[in-house]
């Protein structure tokens, strides 16, 4: 076991971790944030993508113990502080982006690692981005045009 | 039960150096993306998996100073001395670097496909290298450039070709005590094209069936001066095609010779069978793209 510290969501966390052990499992197992999820367990499906110092990576390829002195966003951090729904959640609710959800927070960690970076993106940009998590129900084209639509409300 | 894995994050070279000299089976890793997954399969158990993402100054693109992986060290390199890229320097930082894309289309192209954004965030181009898959689509990029790999090692440092650097697939000349921590490309020179076709089913995420790569650098009367071919997947190991370069060096590049430039590339192929495609068929295409790619190179214009 080591012992790591990192920031999730602004909280600074320390625990003990096992060596083989990833980033992913200690989030939805020693934290119970669920929202990440396990879909490949092979840096395939992105259903597990988080953010770790500014860029999205998938947590299920990324090994606990090298998240030590890292900061950490997960989906559970991005509701706003008044309470109200970060502006990606609300586009992917209104756009209709949203089936099963699977898939639904590791594609919101994809898009706001993006417009974090590049508010200004374009929809080849936006699939691009995107393009490392999959989703088996909407057709892709309704989550492209939440993520244009958030950009565009984000600059607001 | 298996050996417990141990993680290791040496703050330094030397000090990453010292413990895979002294633990056996110890593995170094950048963004381990590739090793995580051997090892979640079990294909894979290393003992100790020696991280080197946290030593300092192993992550940059010089001299483009205006990349999140630049980190200062720019002292003496200019844009005449070709580019230096730290063995931790992710395929995103990569991808990000509009001078990479400007000076090196090719390694720029050949980056921006690896994996999906998520990957290239972390996976490392020298890790691309070192794990010496038969499709690395970085160092079939890199190829064409004559990129030379910096080595550490318990004895000091020492220099290899990169065409020189693989054995197998999945082996190369690295030692088990040594580390890979620099990539030096020369600059080119002046009217270089260079491109990287990524040959795939479907446009993303994806391995390659082929990867073919051309470089043409050509001299004050149009002649080409100096020919790359690079190939992935063409043999156990990323290639050249010396064949191909030959036929095109010293002539006056046109459609027709980037024609014979692919024949004979796919008539010296390794090519072979595998379920993601049939070697007649990877054959073909290497005959198809070797010109293809000298054509959007744009050095036929
Ligand atoms: S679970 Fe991580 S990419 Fe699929
Ligand atoms: S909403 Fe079901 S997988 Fe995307």
């Amino acid at each position: 076991m080591k012992t790591i510290t990192f920031t999730v969501n602004g909280n600074p966390v320390t625990l003990d971790v096992s060596e083989d052990a990833n980033l992913l499992s200690v989030l939805n197992d020693d934290l119970e944030l669920a929202g990440a999820k396990e879909g490949c367990g092979a840096g395939e499906c992105g259903a597990c993508t988080v953010i770790v110092d500014g860029v999205a990576v998938t947590s299920c390829l990324y090994p606990a113990c090298e998240a030590d002195g890292r900061v950490v966003e997960t989906v559970e951090g991005l509701v706003l502080e008044s309470g109200s729904l970060h502006p990606l959640q609300r586009t992917f609710v209104d756009y209709g982006a949203v089936q099963c959800g699977f898939c639904t927070p590791g594609m919101v960690m994809s898009a706001k690692a993006l417009l974090d970076k590049y508010p200004n993106p374009n929809e080849q940009e936006v699939k691009v981005a995107l393009a490392g998590n999959i989703c088996r129900c909407t057709g892709y084209t309704q989550i492209v045009e939440a993520v244009l639509a958030a950009a565009e409300e984000m600059k607001k | 039960m298996a050996a417990a894995l141990d993680y290791l994050r040496p703050a330094s070279v030397a000090e990453a150096l010292s413990l895979l000299s002294t633990i056996e089976g110890a593995q170094p890793v950048a963004g381990a993306t590739d090793v995580w997954v051997g090892i979640r399969s079990k294909k894979h158990s290393p003992k100790a998996l020696v991280s080197l993402k946290n030593i300092p100054n192993l992550r940059f693109i010089l001299p483009d100073r205006e990349t999140d992986a630049y980190e200062g060290r720019a002292e003496g390199v200019t844009g005449d001395s070709g580019v230096l890229l730290g063995a931790a320097t992710t395929h995103g930082d990569v991808e990000d670097s509009a001078w990479m894309k400007t000076h090196f289309p090719a390694v720029h192209q050949a980056c921006s496909g690896v994996g999906s954004r998520q990957v290239r965030n972390v996976a490392t181009v020298g890790g691309n290298i070192c794990n010496a898959a038969p499709c690395a689509d970085s160092a079939v990029g890199l190829l064409l450039y004559d990129a030379t790999l910096v080595i550490a090692g318990p004895a000091g440092e020492r220099e290899l070709p990169l065409s020189e650097f693989f054995v197998g697939p999945g082996e190369t000349r690295l030692g088990p005590a040594e580390i890979l921590k620099e990539v030096k490309v020369p600059n080119p020179g002046p009217r270089t094209y260079a491109w990287y076709w990524k040959h795939t089913r479907r446009k993303g995420v994806e391995l390659p069936l082929l990867g073919v790569g051309a470089r043409v650098t050509l001299d004050a009367d149009g002649m080409v001066e100096k020919a790359r071919v690079s190939l992935g997947v063409c043999a156990p190991m990323p290639t050249r095609s010396y064949e191909a370069e030959k036929v095109l060096e010293g002539q006056k590049l046109t459609a027709e010779l980037a024609a014979e430039a692919g024949e004979v590339a796919a008539a010296n192929a390794l090519v072979r069978d595998t379920w993601r495609g049939r070697g007649w068929y990877r054959r073909e295409m290497v005959r198809v793209l070797v010109p293809r790619v000298i054509k959007l190179s744009g050095a036929l214009s």
